[in-house]
Order: structure tokens, then C-alpha cells, then sequence
């Protein structure tokens, strides 16, 4: 395995490409890690040919692109273990996730990712690098927890998770009863979604329904 | 519909009231108009009473206040509505509470009694809606439920008065639920550690929910200083920091779990439905749909037929089987599409309608046929037939008979009429023309005053007011409460929310944009019903702007269709593109965002015919109210500018604009100046002065959709502005105004110069 210096660089390398579409430079490094150990961890990165610089910005390569995507892999995959099973607090939360994203190997994480129904988001709301075993899933199974959106209507499902970072929209949606747990049936997609929630129909936005993420009940 | 106080009471601090509590449609302003008596509009369409009412009813125990409150699902309050709710619960003094449920739904309402207990309100739980309870197969051990809240539950059916005295049998025995979510370590120290700073009177644990919830609304009603509301804050985020939800999320998801397991002990669903009655359902299926379905194919295809009419007119035998063909094809579509499904599984007539009325495909065709319908009710039966006996016979004109008129019905299939007997009737109008030349001449002031043919007061503004605007108003409200009560319109909004959605609003604005065809006025106050200031202010913009009021549209459908279906539909076309146009660039300027659309879909009922002709009467009441002396005004203001002379300076005066922007005969002027009173009233007297300037031809077809366009788009009637202004504000009213009246005017000599070039 990968030394956890280096994964926690290319972790940041990554995030940090996806939060602001930027490459990171050499200077960030120090931000992130000891700035002592910056150089014979950079030393290392290009030795083992996770990237390659491009006069002071840092370049993934496609094995430190792999590499770092299996690690925010395990990291978020974490982050959801905690928060949906084990209903860790927020900030402990955060910090085991952390912990996590060194120690599981290959063969934890995919049962974890199972366990878990192959999530597509963080509890955060950001993508899951998908893992061989969701591709596997898609392909022979369809996944067990979707968004709202990709059901068809008269399929039945239970609420899984609402990801919207959204509080009034919870708010509402959950004293209407649409909380987690609650079965729901797609009464139809067009001109407008429209739920059925035991006696309730509901009609919804589209990009409401996209945040409420459902466990199909066969 | 707006539910305004029938009867303004002051609030006495010491009366034993009822408020009126519950989710949103489930009868609560039903049971209000049955306890009270008197009566507020009641409405199959979520958050329609925005407004509290009051009244009071006769009880077991001498007179009580009724306060009737928006609907809401949560005490913690998210909208408006809500929180008007909720101030009204925590106001103090000795009341009592009746919870009215919909029965069905017991779980949502379930949520709200375990935060009335917290308030500490004595309760009375009434499930009303009890029947619709019993055709779903679902039972509740109400003498469970009963001893397990600890308060008196009753049943009612409100539409049909059942169970009332129950309920006010019930009411004594009101008591605080005893119920008690225990919300787990953390947020339970949360409240502990709040309680103590909340003053005596108040309700410590459920204010304290609230301000965990995040709801510091509830603090500024206390008048709470900023050191405490600094500390209550620091406890809440201290709380908040442990959990990756929201609070306020975390209490609701805890509350509706504790509620779950109250509901899963006294309710049992029973697979068996009660289907409808076997002759309802028989004749729906295999007489009703197929006719329906047959009809309309037969119909498109007739449709379609019209426009290659030049290629098939050597051929008629063709037309007939290809519109035979088409109609048997629709009907086996439409059939199969039913008997699939729904037949089979014993749904009822109405569940398979409700699903019918919003299906992407074929709600289209139902759209259409209600339309065609309402025309046919309110356009051609009110607005034609009606109107035209309203004010040629009976009201008639002053100096010349009517001739009376028949009273006679028709034989079926012979096609004959049997006349019963001649009615010798000239028309009120000619008798008090009569009367009044008794008096003094026609040439007096006095005698013009009231029965000039141009301004008079009865001869005009009255008849005017009974004859023609009522017919078309109440057919129109009839048809209106008929869609309203049905379930139609919440389907409608699934339908339109798309489209809405272009021009800044949702599909909840339609209850307001469809009643805007009514009567602009009424549909401005509910606008109220809509989420953001952004959304209201569009709304009333694109209804003084583009919707005309069904007295204006009857006047418009009557003088465009006898003069051209063609020029009619380029109208219809021209108004709805400005429409969507101006919604398009206005949800695009102003500021704010656009609400999310979460809307309940009532089940689709079979409405009531007394409730129906119950809330018309009462809509039509207030319009009488409303346009009656608006129309009066209007005609004193024309009398006084015409025998004063000055209504031909303003014609001057407007010249330039009128006939060399718009093209139109300077006499045009006074239409629009008439405009502003009532918009129907222009619409007739443009006709009026484009017939007197061509004589008996009629008017040049081009220049009266120039006139009609800028009428329908000029500035809303007086009381629509009046009420723009009331609602708004005056900084909005002025800029709705301003941007109207130069816009409409644009609009009208851009038309102009293209009706020219053709």
C-alpha cells in the first residue's frame, strides 16, 4: 500500500482539481503537509509516477489519478458508514473518515460499498468515485440506492437519504412526512413528478427529487 | 379562494374560544362555516385560506369565538401561513383547540397534535373526512387513539354535516394530549437548558423546540433582549456542532418516528377497497369513456379535415369515414389503455379520473373539452343566450317596447317548439322611461341623467352592470367552483408547473392566473396563496397586463366571433404570447428567487352541487358588490364629461395617439378612458364607436383587434387597481401602472404597423 503521506497529497491534489477545476502548484503543499517533508514527498510521488511537474504546478498521472481517486473513494464511502449506520456525530464524523481512508484495504472497501447499496454521493453531497464493484452492480443488479428521478412510475421505493444542503426545503419535505423510511411510489414523471406517499400525492420539482436518494424495496 | 372574516370581531381577551387547527384541505373552514354558521369559502385546493376568520357559535356552553387558521404541517413554522397559525396558538389566554384531521392521513396528523400537546392546548381531535376513511379499507380504533392521546376524538363528515354534534358534545372534555417525544440526550439538555430563560405564560418546551429549530421569529414576538437571544444561540450552535443534520431536520425526523409508532397501534389498512357503485362504474367504462373517446377522435379529425377542405370537397363520402375511422380508433385506444389497468383492478371512478385529469397524454384531450365546455357554458350560454335576454328583455330600453318575449321549450326529435304562453313584458328600462315622461321631458337633465341611451345611469350603468356582467360573472364562477371542488385545478398546476416555471412562477399560481379570468380583482387578493414576493409580483403584473376578466372575454369572444374566427384566434394567440413573454423577462429582471413547487394533489371527488352553487352565490354576491357602483361611477363620470363637453377635448387631446399610432377613429378615446372603470365596459364601447364611425357595416376587422389588443393589455379596471395597490403597495402599484399603459400602447402600434403592411 501507498505510505499515508503520500495518499493525503494526493487526496488534496484531487479535491483540490475538483473544487476549483484548477492543478494545484508545488507552494500548496506546504499548506497541506509538514513543509520539511515536502520535498521527499514529492521526490517520492515522481519516483513512483503518481505525477509529474509542469513548471510549478503539479500534474496527476493516470496511475496518481487512480491512486488518489481510491483514496476520497474510501474516504467518503467512510463518511457515509458513519453517518447512515453507525449515526457517528458530525465532526467525529469527519476526522475517523480521515482515519479510515488509510487502513481499508481493496476487499473492506468493496464490502462496505455494497453494505451500503453503492452510493452515488458523500453526506456532504459530492460524488463517490465509483469502484469496480458499482460498475459490476449497474451491470448485473441495478443499484439499490438511486435518486428519486431514475425510478419509473409504479415502482415502489423507500426513502434512503435527502442530500439537499438546502434546510428550508428538509424542512418542509419532512414535515410533509417525507423523511427517511418512508415508502413512496412514483405516481408519474410527466408534465410533473408526482408521489404517492401513503394517502398523499405529492407533486415535486425535478430538482427537488434529484436530492432524495431511495432504496428500491425488491 | 380568499376566506376574508365574515363578520369583523374584535378579539374579547376573555371569551372561551375554539381555534380551528389542522393540515392544509382537510375541511378545517368546512367545519368553521358548520360550527358558526355563517360562511367562508371552501375550497378543494391546498392553502387557500390565508386569511383568519372569525366567528361565533351558539355551543353547549353559551357563546363561543371560532377562529378559523391557514392550514400547516408543522407548528414550527416555514411560510407565512404558518406562522400566522402558530401565533394564534401561542396567543395568551384560556382556548380551546380543535384539531381537524383528515382522517386518512392520520400521520401527518398525528405530527402536529405531539406539538400541540407541547404547547399545552386542551384538544379535542376531530377526524373529519371519515368516509373517504372507509372506501380506502382503512380502520381506526378510535377508542384506542382516544385513550392513548388522552383526549376526545371524534368523527365527521363535514361536507355532508355529519358528526357536528358530536363535536360540540366533545368540546368540554377538551384536554392537553399526553404526549411526550422524548428527543434523546443532547437536544433534550438543549431544551432543559433553554426552558429556564423562556418567560412565565409561555409554553417553555415547545418555544424551546422552536428556537433550537432555528426559529428565532418566535423570540421577537417575546421581545426577547439580545443577551438572551446571544445565549440561546450559543446553546444551539453548541448542540448543532454534534450532528451532521440540520436540528430542525433531526426534531422532525424524531418526532415523526415517536408519531409512527402512535399511528402503526391504532390503524389498519385492510386490502379490500370499496369500489364505486356497479351502475357508476358500468356506465363510466362502457358508456361514458368509449362515447368520450370516439367523440374526440371523431372531432380532431374533423379538425384536421377543415384545413385540406379544398382537396376533399369532390369526395365527401371520404371525409365522413376517414372521421369515423379516426373516432373508433381513439376509442379503442383509450379503452384498452383502461380496461388494462384500471378496470381490472377495481379502482374507483373517480381515482381512475383523478389520474386521468393529470396523465401526460391524455389530460391534453380532458383540458380541451373542459375548456370547450366552459366556453360553451360561460361564452355562449351566459354571454350569448343570457345576456341577450337580460338586456333586451328585461331590462329593454327607454322609449321603445321590447315586444315581450315567450316562455316556450322545445320537442325533442320533432323539432318544434311549443310556446306556453307571451309574456307582454317590454323591459323595466321602458316603463321607468314611461314613468319618467310623466314627469318631466325626455330633453331634461334630470330624465337623461338616468335613462340617456349613451350614459344614463339605470339605462346604461345598471343594465349594463345586471345584464351583461352577471350572466357571463356567474356562469363563470359556477364553472370556476366546479373545477375547484372536483380536485381539476391542483391537477391543472401538475400540468402547467413547466410552463409556469418560464415565466417566474409554479404551478400553484394557478388557482390565481385561472380565477384572473373571472374577475382580476378576486384573483389579485389570492395571489396571497404564492410563496415569494417575486412570484406575487408577477402574478398581479401578468393579470392586470394580459388575462382578461371573463366580462371583458365574453364582450371580446361576442364582437371577434361574429365578425371572424380567424381574427379571434390571432388575438387569443397575440395576448398569450405577451403573456409569456412579459412573465419570461420579468422572471428574469426582478430580484428573488422562485420558490420551490411542493404541492399536495387532493384525491378527485365528486363535488357537491349545494356547495358549489353555495360559493358561487357568495363570489357573485361580492362582485355585485364590488362592480355595482364602480359601474354607476363610470357612467356619472361619461355623463358628466359628455353634457360638459369635455369629452371632446380629451378625444382631441388623445388624437394624436389613438388614430395616428393606432390607426383607429379619434371617437375611440372614450373607450379607453371607460377602460379604467371597468375593462369589459371599454371593450363595449370601443365597438360601440367603431360601429357608429362605419355605420351598419360593422368595423374594419383589422382596426378592432388593434382596439381589443390594447384594451385587453391597457390598465386593469379601478378596483383591481385599488386592490394591486392595497396588496402591493403604492411604489408597486405606480410601476405596475407605468409599465402597463406605455406597454399596452406600444404593443397596439406595433400591431398597427403589421396589420398595415399585410
Amino acid at each position: 500500500m501507498t505510505e499515508p503521506k503520500i495518499e493525503e497529497v494526493l487526496e488534496h491534489i484531487w479535491t483540490h482539481e475538483e473544487e476549483f477545476g484548477k492543478r494545484a502548484s508545488k507552494d500548496m503543499l506546504s499548506q497541506w503537509i509538514d513543509p520539511q517533508a515536502v520535498d521527499s514527498v514529492l521526490q517520492d510521488m515522481l519516483r513512483q509516477k503518481f505525477v509529474h511537474m509542469y513548471n510549478s504546478l503539479i500534474v496527476l498521472t493516470a496511475t496518481g489519478r487512480k491512486e488518489a481517486e481510491q483514496v476520497i473513494r474510501r474516504h467518503r464511502l467512510a463518511e457515509r458508514l458513519l453517518k447512515d449506520i453507525l449515526a457517528v456525530k458530525h465532526d467525529t464524523m469527519d476526522s475517523s473518515a480521515c482515519e479510515f481512508e488509510h487502513f481499508l484495504n481493496d476487499e473492506v472497501t468493496t464490502s462496505i460499498c455494497t453494505l451500503l447499496g453503492h452510493p452515488v454521493r458523500c453526506p456532504h453531497g459530492k460524488l463517490i468515485p465509483p469502484g469496480e464493484c458499482c460498475q459490476r452492480a449497474k451491470k448485473i443488479l441495478r443499484p439499490l440506492v438511486l435518486s428519486l428521478l431514475e425510478l419509473t412510475p409504479g415502482e415502489e421505493a423507500k426513502v434512503a437519504y435527502i442530500t439537499t444542503e438546502h434546510h428550508p426545503r428538509l424542512d418542509r419535505l419532512s414535515s410533509m412526512g417525507l423523511l427517511p423510511g418512508t415508502v413512496i411510489r412514483v405516481h408519474q414523471k410527466q408534465p410533473t413528478l408526482v408521489i404517492q406517499m401513503g394517502e398523499t400525492q405529492l407533486a415535486l420539482d425535478e430538482d427537488i427529487a434529484r436530492d432524495i436518494y431511495v432504496r428500491r424495496s425488491h | 379562494m380568499l376566506k376574508k372574516k365574515s363578520k369583523p370581531q374584535k378579539p374579547q381577551p376573555h371569551t372561551p374560544s375554539i381555534t380551528l387547527v389542522g393540515n392544509p384541505n382537510v375541511g378545517k373552514s368546512a367545519i368553521f362555516n358548520l360550527l358558526t354558521g355563517s360562511y367562508v369559502i371552501v375550497s378543494n385546493y391546498p392553502g387557500t385560506t390565508v386569511e383568519v376568520s372569525r366567528g361565533t357559535c351558539k355551543g353547549i356552553d353559551g357563546r363561543v369565538e371560532v377562529i378559523d387558521t391557514p392550514g400547516v404541517n408543522n407548528l414550527i413554522p416555514q411560510s407565512e401561513d404558518e406562522r400566522v397559525a402558530r401565533d394564534i396558538l401561542l396567543r395568551e389566554g384560556h382556548r380551546r383547540v380543535v384539531q381537524v384531521a383528515d382522517a386518512k392521513n392520520l400521520r401527518r396528523a398525528l405530527f402536529l397534535t405531539s406539538q400541540l400537546a407541547e404547547m399545552g392546548l386542551p384538544v379535542v381531535l376531530d377526524l373529519n373526512m371519515w368516509d373517504e376513511c372507509l372506501e380506502r379499507g382503512i380502520s381506526i380504533d378510535t377508542g384506542k387513539l382516544q385513550s392513548l392521546l388522552g383526549i376526545p376524538v371524534v368523527r365527521t363528515v363535514a361536507t355532508e354535516k355529519q358528526g357536528i354534534g358530536h363535536l360540540l358534545n366533545a368540546l368540554p372534555q377538551a384536554a392537553v394530549p399526553s404526549l411526550k417525544v422524548d428527543f434523546g440526550g443532547e437536544i433534550e439538555e438543549g431544551i432543559s437548558r433553554i426552558e429556564p430563560l423562556i418567560p412565565n405564560g409561555y409554553p417553555r418546551r415547545a418555544m424551546a423546540l422552536m428556537l433550537l429549530s432555528g426559529d428565532f421569529t418566535v423570540a421577537e414576538k417575546l421581545g426577547y433582549s439580545k443577551t438572551i437571544h446571544g445565549e440561546v444561540s450559543k446553546i444551539r450552535n453548541s448542540i448543532q456542532k454534534k450532528f451532521s443534520d440540520p436540528l430542525s431536520y433531526i426534531i422532525n425526523r424524531l418526532r415523526a418516528a415517536y408519531v409512527e409508532r402512535l399511528f402503526h397501534e391504532t390503524v389498519h389498512t385492510a386490502p379490500k377497497r370499496i369500489e364505486s357503485q356497479p351502475f357508476l362504474r358500468a356506465s363510466f367504462f362502457f358508456f361514458f369513456v368509449p362515447v368520450f373517446a370516439f367523440a374526440l377522435g371523431y372531432k380532431i379529425m374533423d379538425m384536421l379535415l377543415f384545413f385540406f377542405q379544398g382537396y376533399l370537397s369532390s369526395a365527401p363520402p371520404l371525409g365522413l369515414i376517414l372521421k369515423l375511422v379516426s373516432g373508433s380508433a381513439s376509442c379503442v385506444l383509450f379503452c384498452l389503455h383502461l380496461y388494462r389497468k384500471d378496470l381490472r383492478t377495481r379502482r374507483t371512478v373517480s381515482e381512475v379520473l383523478g389520474d386521468l385529469t393529470m396523465h401526460p397524454i391524455a389530460a391534453y384531450p380532458i383540458l380541451i373539452t373542459a375548456l370547450w365546455a366552459i366556453y360553451k357554458l360561460v361564452g355562449v350560454f351566459g354571454a350569448g343566450v343570457c345576456v341577450d335576454f337580460m338586456e333586451k328583455k328585461v331590462f329593454g330600453y327607454a322609449g321603445t317596447p321590447s315586444g315581450g318575449f315567450d316562455l316556450w321549450f322545445p320537442v325533442p326529435f320533432a323539432g318544434k317548439d311549443v310556446t306556453l304562453l307571451h309574456v307582454p313584458f317590454n323591459g323595466i328600462n321602458y316603463y321607468l322611461g314611461l314613468l319618467g315622461q310623466m314627469l318631466v321631458s325626455p330633453q331634461n337633465l334630470g330624465y337623461q341623467l338616468f335613462l340617456d341611451g349613451q350614459a344614463g345611469l339605470i339605462q346604461v350603468g345598471l343594465t349594463y352592470a345586471i345584464a351583461i356582467v352577471f350572466p357571463i360573472v356567474g356562469f363563470f364562477f359556477l364553472a370556476f367552483g366546479l373545477m375547484e371542488d372536483s380536485g381539476y385545478l391542483p391537477r391543472l398546476a401538475v400540468m402547467l408547473d413547466k410552463l409556469f416555471k418560464r415565466i417566474g412562477l409554479t404551478g400553484k399560481a394557478v388557482l390565481p392566473m385561472v380565477l384572473g379570468l373571472g374577475c382580476g380583482t378576486m384573483a389579485t387578493l389570492t395571489t396571497r396563496i404564492l410563496d415569494t414576493k417575486k412570484e406575487r409580483i408577477i402574478a398581479t403584473l401578468l393579470m392586470a397586463l394580459a388575462i382578461p376578466c371573463s366580462a371583458q372575454l365574453g364582450v371580446i369572444a361576442f364582437v371577434m366571433g361574429s365578425i371572424s374566427g380567424f381574427y379571434f384566434a390571432l388575438y387569443v394567440f397575440i395576448i398569450a404570447f405577451q403573456l409569456i413573454l412579459v412573465g419570461f423577462v420579468a422572471s428574469k429582471i426582478l430580484p428573488g428567487g422562485r420558490s420551490d413547487f411542493i404541492m399536495e394533489v387532493p384525491p378527485f371527488r365528486c363535488p357537491k352541487l349545494y356547495n358549489i352553487l353555495l360559493k358561487t352565490a357568495y363570489r357573485v354576491k361580492w362582485f355585485l358588490r364590488e362592480a355595482v357602483p364602480l359601474f354607476l361611477m363610470g357612467t356619472l363620470a361619461l355623463f358628466i364629461l359628455s353634457k360638459t363637453g369635455a369629452l371632446k377635448y380629451i378625444e382631441l387631446a388623445g388624437r394624436p395617439v389613438v388614430s395616428n399610432w393606432l390607426g383607429l377613429p379619434p371617437e375611440t378615446a372614450e373607450g379607453f378612458i371607460l377602460g379604467f372603470l371597468r375593462r369589459d365596459y371599454g371593450a363595449v364601447s370601443l365597438f360601440k364607436a367603431l360601429e357608429r364611425v362605419h355605420g351598419s357595416v360593422g368595423a374594419e376587422p383589422a382596426q378592432l383587434l388593434v382596439a381589443l389588443v390594447v384594451i385587453t393589455l391597457f390598465v386593469p379596471c379601478l378596483a383591481n387597481f385599488l386592490v394591486i395597490i392595497k396588496e402591493r403597495g403604492i411604489a408597486t402599484a405606480a410601476l405596475i401602472i407605468g409599465f402597463i399603459v406605455p406597454y399596452a400602447f406600444l404593443v397596439g402600434g406595433v400591431l398597427n404597423i403589421i396589420m398595415k403592411a399585410f
